[in-house]
């Protein structure tokens, strides 16, 4: 049955794997929330904004790109039974998020508004 | 093969990550999973946070003056700095209590969401009131 080694499937009634997936989509989608409302920034701060801009979108396509590792990774895990934390992952998320507060926080404390 | 990568990446990263965890066993995944989502709820109410404080920075220009725009806009992303680091503690610290089976600590980082938001909110009020009179 090929179809079931594409598709890998789990015996957790709590869809565990599918909700955690869908949490990471819907973080990326307010990556790009953010990333559009930094564009309003650009009249008025100039090209630094650019920076911003990008990287949100890297970070949304990072994690998009990523999201199926995750997921089978997530299905691997429940028939497992084990799975260790994806320290990578979390952190790579939080640090991208920390960045972008710490650029935006310059932007309106020293950017002088044009 | 997808799943083998993973595994592969695992386990090249489990030294690292038996350090930072400190040990223990390996919870229940479902539990591992979990907390990762509850990481990402987290992450969306900085980046709420985040992007309220760019956009009363950027379209509040002609509505507040410039000194309360850029004190609110500051005060929101610094929160979001806040709540952004402070989510992967958070998740870091639930992580090692499951795998040593010790109580869940308490998320430090609620009182300050709420106690921040209630400082916007005041301050806004403030401002309000200052102006209606």
């Amino acid at each position: 049955m090929p179809l079931q080694n594409n598709r890998p499937t789990h015996g957790d009634p709590g869809l565990q794997p599918e909700r955690t997936d869908l949490a990471w989509g819907r973080t990326t989608l307010s990556m790009l929330v953010a990333a559009a409302i930094f564009l309003r920034w650009l009249p008025h701060h100039g090209w630094f904004v650019g920076t911003l801009v990008a990287a949100a979108v890297v970070t949304a396509l990072a994690i998009n790109l990523t999201r199926k590792r995750r997921f089978h990774r997530a299905i691997h895990g429940i028939q497992q039974e084990s799975m260790p934390p994806d320290i990578a992952s979390t952190a790579a998320v939080a640090v991208s998020v920390v960045i972008l507060a710490v650029l935006g926080i310059y932007t309106v404390l020293f950017l002088p508004l044009t | 093969m997808t799943a083998t990568n993973s595994q592969g990446s695992g386990s090249g990263r489990s030294g690292f990550s038996a350090r930072i965890l400190g040990g223990g066993t390996e919870p229940d995944p479902r539990f591992t999973l979990a907390n990762e989502r509850t990481f990402l709820a987290w992450i969306r109410t900085s980046l709420a946070l985040l992007a309220g404080g760019v956009a009363v920075e950027a379209f509040m220009a002609d509505l507040f003056a410039p000194e309360l725009r850029r004190t609110i806009a500051v005060l929101l992303l610094v929160l979001a700095l806040v709540i952004g680091g402070g989510s992967f503690f958070r998740w870091l610290n639930v992580e090692r209590a499951m795998r040593h089976k010790t109580p869940l600590p308490l998320p430090w980082i609620a009182p300050v969401l709420a106690a921040g938001g209630a400082l916007v909110a005041a301050v806004m009020v403030i401002f309000v009131l200052v102006r209606a009179t």
